[in-house]
């Protein structure tokens, strides 16, 4: 059998070469990580390169605005992803959400004017959704992505019954300042994402939670036996995702100053794909907010191009599931004992 | 490690979950509605559920595993666009086509769960987006029916004999198909340990990759059935057929008693599930109950069912 | 030698019908450094697991700082001052070296749930030089090697039980210089002497009798679940070591010999030169029809490695594998099994059992393809079949459709071993066999042992003991460090001494 090693073979004892071979994994993980980054750079280089105004602030500011939903989808899902979970959920409770803040607020089709108040409320009823899947999940010992998907059916069933087929226009006042108002050049919209993304940020790399999300992502037992709570940190993650699942619904709901279900539709894969883009994998540990972040941003781009060489929404869902399927594929672990079903 | 003592769990409920839930759900719903045991209503109820039971049954295979088949209604829409957009073309030879379809995307599935070792849900969500584009693409504007001149090809389907539908003894027959697959076949007991336990059945010489790949051909084959019965039942090519599906499916499966870890279960106990949601929407539809209640109905019954099935107790695993 | 930290008295441990732990009465005083040796399966780890709080003990009593000692986790186990490194590393790749060793802790470093990660790496680099670490805490663990980590997991420990025990702490190092260079077990040796004058004592357990000489105070040794011995290490010698350590009156008739098979001349397997990088080099072997060839060597040897490869589990890096004359290459299980390589799994309830399938689905697993007729099972066949290998196997059951993780581990084994018969595979590979099964199934397996070997089979035995090894095989190959180092005939009636053996295995 002619390979690479039979030179180093007879070179080195056993216990070198296993050094050596954790040496070489090593590296290649290093490269595996800044791989986005480099994708990232690339990427920008061929955009100023073709586009003429790319690093204009209108273009900076457009990209930006591009990127706030999926960002502020991404501040949650990057902390289930860690936990090497997923959650399907975000569609309906996003769809849910739009379409009952815009039920609560001046809109075309009642009477009600619940305004800060009425968002206050879809915010907690989104994150207390997450919160009974995190829990059905850990008390239930459900896989995630059956708990999540049922939950997420429920939730898009709901939202289609807040409006009974005919979506609601929202009317208010501050809807409209925050969809059309900018500051600085930049909408409040964006504004709002970005902030809710560092929030969540802040939180997964300065609190105990989040390395504690980190911890038992990599090893759940190891992660057992320094006494952290599995069970509850799981369940406030999911109550997390939930509540930026809703605040994305209610910002989509300003965006379009519409209420219906379909604004979460297929709101959530792109950012699953757009995670493990910049580095988040599947089976948890490893990804973060930077990782989010340069995923986002990179699909943001791509999807800027398909949309500039004028590609049909429908091809563009296809070649999404291309894109995700090759981007998990090469950051995955290859071993022969692994299967995945 | 000797087990003397088995104390009683909540999973011991599943094994009568749906002996319990048909009998509960027709009683109750005869009680309430007084027409719902015509012969009318019950033809009714068998023409709807006999593609969900080839669906759901062949969903079983995938869930018995440990995976699980997100695009499975789209699946059924593409094929109920296919079968209604080309019936007129290939008249009943559309069947075996469909079927054909069906192993082809089953395989493309299987072949990308093993092969690139993927998780199902994520491969299945994708694939879901090829099939719905075929099936929006032929159909573009909404649903096309079946010319009038060509119904009388799909005609028989929705005909009685003995007072039940053609195409409910067809369900009938995949469901026995599939019965003795699971029962009398390798693959059928490969693909059992591939759920129970992946390393020791692999380690015990199996092919658990032709295992998978022959549980999701089976679901993609069975799925392209119900595909084209929806096709038949309908006299049209409905490309959003599918949508809701999926999630019926799946509960019909845990409503059985199938435990989504995999390892355990049988299509006999899925066609009663199937049948007692049957049931339920026909009976809600009945009581003149909101259409729009029925999803959220339908994802409430799949989350208790699973919570009664849950079966990770002889075993550790780490649920993720 | 300071005052008393730890006593057990009587401590033992019983799994279902087994007994693994008996009769063990263990002293640790302040400042010692206390050896631990046995072979596998000895005791050794389950007297660990027991002490460091991962299981309760089933017999006799503990005591800690003169008071009943017992830890019903490994948190606990810590905050009495008593903490283990385990060998599988237990740190978080991506979190940095400060935050791994206060895990769990980082309420005394937060306000209003944000952590001050100065703080925290400050002591940190207190907590790593408490070790002479010079490193940089806020460094993430997948960034450093191999060595690196191991000495943060000990600092890790260290910090956690000295917060609790303050100089009375009791550290317990389980192989920890398998993946280090001899420098750097040169620099753990330094910690270990700087953790005993703190006033600590550590228990070390390994399997290089040298280095135990050369670091600890006394040793105790473990064999068959009891201690054997206790001694000071002053004026011992790897050979009383040994004597104590495997040593065995057992007869010839425990492994049933009188029907240990003469190996025809027939060349089943022949292994070639065979290398897996990192784990075995140029391991070259024949083995005959109606063979036992047994594998000997220490954890790290490379024996497990090498029965991967034969069945399938990873591709060697060089060498060839020919089955009677021809070359083969598996890329899994199921192609090694259709070219007649199957193996009996060491782990038995993750590996081995598929646990909620029935005896009757266990046995004909290995086997379904060729007995069924163009994929159809007849399941008059099977169950047959099945009946049969439960009766001639002497399975305890109530019928052939129980679940298999309703048996006990002996019985579960029998079952596997039936499964492993009916396969039609002519080359066995049996990985611990024995493990976690009682005496009295043991001699049972022994004889389904030379049944396998009279009907025609060549086996590739991983013995749970030496001693188990000698008795049941034909030939012995010793493994060290991934090199084939002694090959040995073992007739019955001239079976060669346990000492020889054992040079080449340490």
């Amino acid at each position: 059998m002619k390979n690479k090693w039979e030179d180093s073979l007879s070179a080195l004892s056993v216990g070198q070469q296993f050094a050596q071979k954790v040496k070489d994994d090593a590296r290649k993980d290093k490269i595996r990580r800044y791989a986005p980054l480099i994708l990232l750079i690339v990427m920008t280089i061929i955009g100023a390169i073709s586009q003429k105004n790319f690093f204009s602030w209108g273009n900076i500011v457009n990209i930006m605005y591009q990127m706030s939903i999926p960002l502020v989808i991404s501040t949650g899902l990057m902390y289930v992803l860690l936990l090497g979970s997923i959650d399907l959920s975000i569609e309906g409770v996003m769809g849910f959400a739009g379409s009952f803040v815009a039920f609560l607020v001046i809109n075309n089709s009642n009477d009600n004017d619940f305004g800060l108040l009425g968002i206050l409320l879809v915010v907690l009823i989104s994150t207390a959704v997450g919160a009974l899947t995190g829990f059905l999940h850990v008390r239930a010992r459900i896989a995630t992505f059956i708990v999540s998907y049922a939950m997420g059916c429920i939730m898009t069933g709901a939202a289609v019954l807040v409006y009974r087929g005919t979506p609601i226009q929202v009317k208010d006042e501050l809807f409209n300042v925050l969809s059309q108002g900018m500051l600085l050049g930049i909408p409040y919209l964006t504004l709002i994402a970005f902030a809710i993304f560092i929030i969540g940020a802040l939180i997964l790399n300065y609190t105990a939670f989040g390395r504690a999300v980190y911890a038992i992502g990599d090893n759940e037992t190891a992660a057992a036996s320094t006494g952290i709570n599995i069970g509850l940190t799981k369940i406030k993650v999911f109550a997390l995702c939930g509540c930026t699942a809703g605040l994305a619904g209610i910002l989509q709901c300003i965006r379009l100053k519409l209420g219906q279900a379909s604004l979460g539709t297929n709101q959530m894969f792109p950012v699953v794909t757009a995670i493990v883009i910049g580095g988040g994998s599947l089976s948890g540990g490893k990804g973060g907010a930077l990782s989010a972040f340069v995923g986002v941003l990179i699909y943001t781009e791509l999807v800027n191009w398909l949309t500039l060489m004028g590609v049909d929404p429908y091809v563009r869902k296809v070649i999404q599931g291309v894109i995700i399927i090759i981007a998990v594929t090469l950051t995955i672990s290859r071993s022969r004992k692994t299967i995945s079903k | 490690m000797a087990n003397s003592k088995k104390s009683f769990h909540i999973s011991d409920f599943s094994k009568y979950m749906c002996l319990v839930s048909i009998v509960l759900v027709f009683g109750v719903f005869s009680v309430i509605i007084p027409n719902f045991m015509t012969p009318y209503s019950l033809q009714n109820m068998m023409t709807e559920a006999a593609p969900l039971l080839l669906m759901a049954g062949g969903m079983s295979f995938i869930i018995y595993t440990g995976g699980i088949d997100l695009g499975a209604g789209a699946m059924v829409s593409c094929t109920c666009v296919l079968s209604g957009v080309y019936v007129a073309q290939f008249g009943n030879a559309i069947i075996p086509i469909m079927l054909a379809a069906g192993i082809l995307m089953g395989l493309t599935n299987g072949l990308l769960v093993t092969k690139l070792k993927l998780p199902s849900f994520i491969v299945t969500l994708c694939t879901m987006n090829f099939w719905s584009y075929i099936a929006l693409n032929l159909c573009p504007n909404g649903s096309e029916i079946i010319p009038m001149d060509k119904r009388f090809m799909v005609q028989w389907a929705t005909q009685k004999v003995f007072g039940i539908p053609i195409m409910f003894f067809i369900a009938l027959a995949g469901v026995a198909v599939l019965y003795i697959f699971q029962q009398y076949t390798v693959y059928g007991k490969a693909i059992y340990g591939v759920g129970a336990n992946v390393s020791a059945t692999r380690l015990a010489g199996v092919n658990t990759d032709m295992a998978q790949i022959s549980a999701f051909v089976i679901s993609g084959a069975c799925s392209a059935l119900a595909g084209a019965l929806y096709a038949y039942k309908l006299k049209s090519a409905v490309p959003t057929v599918g949508d809701a599906l999926t999630l019926t499916a799946i509960a019909s499966v845990a409503l059985g008693g199938t435990s989504m870890a995999g390892g355990r279960g049988s299509v006999l106990r899925t066609a009663l599930g199937v049948v007692t949601i049957t049931g339920v929407t026909s009976g809600l539809n009945m009581m003149g109950v909101d259409p729009l209640w029925k999803d959220i109905v339908i994802g409430v019954i799949l989350i208790i069912a699973v919570c009664l099935n849950t079966d990770t107790r002889g075993r550790d695993l780490i649920v993720k | 030698m300071g005052e008393l930290l730890f006593e057990a008295k009587g401590v033992g441990k019983t799994y279902g019908s087994n007994t693994v732990l008996h009769d063990i009465d263990m002293q640790i005083y302040s400042g010692e450094v206390i050896g631990l040796i046995g072979e596998n399966g000895a005791g050794k780890s389950t007297l660990m697991k027991l002490i460091s709080g991962v299981e309760k003990s089933s017999m006799g009593e503990m005591f800690f700082m003169g008071k009943p000692y017992s830890a019903s986790s490994i948190l606990d186990a810590n905050h009495q001052g008593i903490g283990m490194v385990f060998q599988e590393q237990s740190l978080v790749g991506s979190l940095t070296i400060a935050q791994n060793i206060y895990l769990g802790r980082e309420k005394k470093y937060s306000t209003c749930g944000f952590v001050n990660w100065n703080k925290m790496n400050q002591d940190a680099k207190k907590a790593l030089e408490r070790i002479d670490m010079d490193i940089d805490p806020s460094k993430k663990v997948r960034d450093i090697d191999f060595a690196a980590r191991q000495m943060v997991e000990i600092a890790k420990v260290l910090d956690v039980v000295t917060e609790a025990a303050n100089g009375h702490a009791i550290i317990l190092l389980d192989e920890p210089t398998t993946v280090l260079s001899d420098e750097e077990i040169k620099k753990l040796f330094v910690q270990v002497r700087n953790m005993k004058e703190q006033g600590n004592a550590v228990i070390f357990i390994s399997h290089r009798l040298d280095e135990v000489l050369d670091i600890t105070d006394r040793i105790y040794v473990f064999k068959d679940g009891e201690e054997t011995a206790v001694m000071q290490t002053e004026g011992a010698d790897v050979n009383l070591l040994y004597e104590k350590m495997i040593g065995r009156s057992t007869t010839g008739e425990f492994y049933v010999e009188h029907k240990q098979t003469v190996p025809s001349d027939e060349v089943i397997l022949e292994v070639n030169d065979l290398s897996l990088f990192g784990a075995f080099n140029h391991v070259s072997f024949e083995l005959k029809r109606g063979e036992v060839l047994g594998l000997c060597g220490v954890e790290g040897s490379g024996k497990e490695d090498v029965c991967a490869v034969l069945v399938g589990d990873a591709a060697p890096t060089a060498g060839t594998i020919k089955i009677k004359g021809k070359e083969c290459t598996f890329a899994n299980p199921y192609q090694a099994r259709k070219k007649g390589i199957l193996s009996v799994p060491k782990e038995r309830r993750d590996e081995g059992m598929i646990g909620i399938l029935s005896i009757e689905d266990n046995i004909i697993v290995s086997h379904m393809d060729t007995l069924s007729n163009h994929s159809f099972l007849s399941a008059k066949k099977t169950r047959r079949i099945a009946q049969e290998w439960v009766e001639k196997a002497g399975v305890k059951c109530v019928s052939i459709n129980d679940r298999i993780n309703q048996l006990s581990g002996g019985n579960a084994q029998k079952v596997i071993f039936a499964r492993a018969l009916e396969s039609g595979c002519e080359v066995l590979i049996l990985n611990h066999p024995t493990r976690g099964v009682d005496v009295g199934s043991k001699e049972e397996i022994y004889d389904l042992v030379r049944d396998m070997t009279a009907a025609g089979n060549s086996i590739i035995l991983l013995g749970d003991t030496l001693d188990e090894c000698i008795g049941l095989s034909s030939r012995i190959i010793v493994l060290r460090d991934g090199l084939v180092t002694g090959m040995f005939d073992c007739p019955v009636g001239e079976k060669p001494l346990q000492l020889d053996i054992v040079q080449k295995m340490m």
